[in-house]
């Protein structure tokens, strides 16, 4: 590596980074947090067994989770404004992450939810509560605790995914890349480079991830001492 | 106080449940006893609602309700007038023992937090867990559950409270502990309805006996006339042989 790659290196830096934090961060903050209240609802309504709902949201599960999101992005981006429906790219990145994501979602949280032994919404019933008091009050609460690591997962998946974002002219960080690209001539470097970038968000979401099991799994380890 | 009449349950083809009738007085301790698979557990659970009765009438403080037909409302009204010991515990498993008393209280009957939290220490202490009140379900023993559990079911002062198989889980020395509380209760004068295989509980504690056997009622008897002289020979056949 010589002096003129690491010059461009750290000149092409600020132009990737930046992106990054304007664009692939907020778009996977945003469209996850959609994600996971769609998932909710998704797998609520299949869990509790709610007539006509339960068969739509086992459809919705079966047509996002069976096709491409790049398929999808293209549905949405490209096929929309023809029949009137123009969306700019960013929100379209934002709408398309966020019905495809909560698919996987829902079927993590309804796992979760199943995996609530039966006997803590009967205990719920017999202290007096209603369904919707046990569920939120103490089936909920542990389900969400086995479904962090997963859902942490897809979190990770998505923030690389928002590099499709690209393809619908989302000015994300791939995309800032490939203008550098052809302003520097370098391509290994410039692709690793970004590559970095991804695993330094990666990690700081890993990291996030633990922090967030540690204060979930207070309840389960010897907690009288805290 | 009350009283079921008729109480028929299946589960797919097999009939558990074929007509059961059943009085509780209030101060009454009731044992139900029988062998494995009579019914017991069921004619308990559909007491509680947790399973839906195919038919059967329950009064409960002068009113009727129709056991199949009960409304989501009716069912909740009664819960909250009943308590339940389940066999596994069934302690939140997110919640302290504290917690796990003051739920019912401040969330199902929109009890003051302040006054819920003594009532819930009150409860620890009288099933010998003062200090416990901040420990996880996870963190304590069999024995220790079951008891957090009984205050639970008594922390609303039901009018009536539901046993079911409240020692089958726990060893000898852990199930003297949780009959210790039962017995305790037993002696202030709560109702509860038990189902049971200790016999020393049955003969020694409840005052009635109900000895069930295939879905139906064998004998329900006094319990000192069931264990003295009990009338049907199939309960004799039960008896004989049982260390109690």
């Amino acid at each position: 590596m010589n002096e003129r790659i690491i010059h461009i290196l750290i000149d092409s830096f600020p132009k990737i980074i930046l992106p990054g934090i304007a664009m692939t961060i907020p778009l996977t903050v945003i469209a996850f947090s959609l994600a996971l209240i769609i998932g909710l609802v998704t797998a609520m309504i299949q869990f509790a067994n709610v007539k006509v709902l339960k068969p739509l949201a086992r459809f919705y599960v079966w047509v996002v989770r069976g096709t491409p999101l790049l398929v999808q992005l293209f549905v949405v981006f490209y096929g929309l404004p023809s029949v009137g429906i123009l969306i700019d790219p960013f929100p379209a990145a934002v709408i398309v992450f966020a019905i495809n994501e909560g698919a996987y979602s829902a079927e993590t949280i309804r796992s979760a939810l199943e995996a609530v032994p039966a006997g803590q919404l009967e205990a719920g019933y017999c202290a007096g509560m209603t369904y919707m008091q046990t569920m939120r009050r103490i089936v909920l609460p542990q389900a969400l605790r086995t479904a962090v690591p997963p859902l942490s997962n897809s979190v990770i998946a998505m923030l690389k995914d928002t590099s499709l974002a690209a393809n619908i002219t989302v000015a994300e960080m791939l995309m800032a890349t490939q203008r550098a690209v052809s302003v520097y001539y370098e391509p290994l470097w410039l692709y690793l480079e970004v590559g970095l970038i991804y695993l330094l968000f990666t990690t700081l979401f890993t990291w996030l991830q633990r922090r967030l099991e540690k204060r979930l799994n207070r309840s389960v380890k010897g907690a009288q001492n805290a | 106080m009350l009283e079921v009449r008729g109480l028929f349950k299946s589960f797919g083809q097999s009939e558990i449940l074929r007509g059961i009738d059943l009085t509780v007085e209030k101060g009454d301790v009731i044992a139900i006893i029988g062998p494995s698979g009579s019914g017991k557990t069921t004619l308990l659970r559909c007491m509680n609602y947790l399973e839906r009765a195919d038919a059967g009438q329950m009064v409960f403080d002068d009113v009727t309700y129709d056991m199949k037909l009960v409304t989501k409302k009716e069912i909740l009204d009664i819960r909250r007038r009943t308590g339940f010991v389940f066999q596994n515990y069934n302690l939140f498993a997110n919640k302290t023992a504290l917690k796990n008393i003051t739920e019912g209280l401040t969330t199902a009957r929109k009890i003051p937090a302040e006054e819920a939290r003594e009532t819930g220490l009150r409860m620890l202490e009288k099933v010998g867990l003062a200090g416990y009140e901040d420990y996880y379900p996870a963190s304590l023993s069999g024995g220790q559950q079951q008891r957090v559990a009984i205050a639970r079911a008594i922390a609303p002062d039901p009018e009536v409270i539901y046993f079911d198989e409240p020692t089958s889980a726990l060893d000898p020395e852990l199930t003297k502990e949780v009959l210790e509380v039962m017995r305790a209760l037993a002696a202030e004068g709560s109702t509860m309805v038990v189902v049971t295989h200790e016999m020393a509980f049955a003969k020694n504690v409840a005052n009635k006996v109900i000895f069930m056997e295939g879905g139906r009622i064998v004998e329900a008897a006094d319990a000192e006339t069931f264990f003295a002289a009990p009338a049907q020979d199939r309960s004799r056949e039960f008896l004989h042989g049982l260390d109690y």
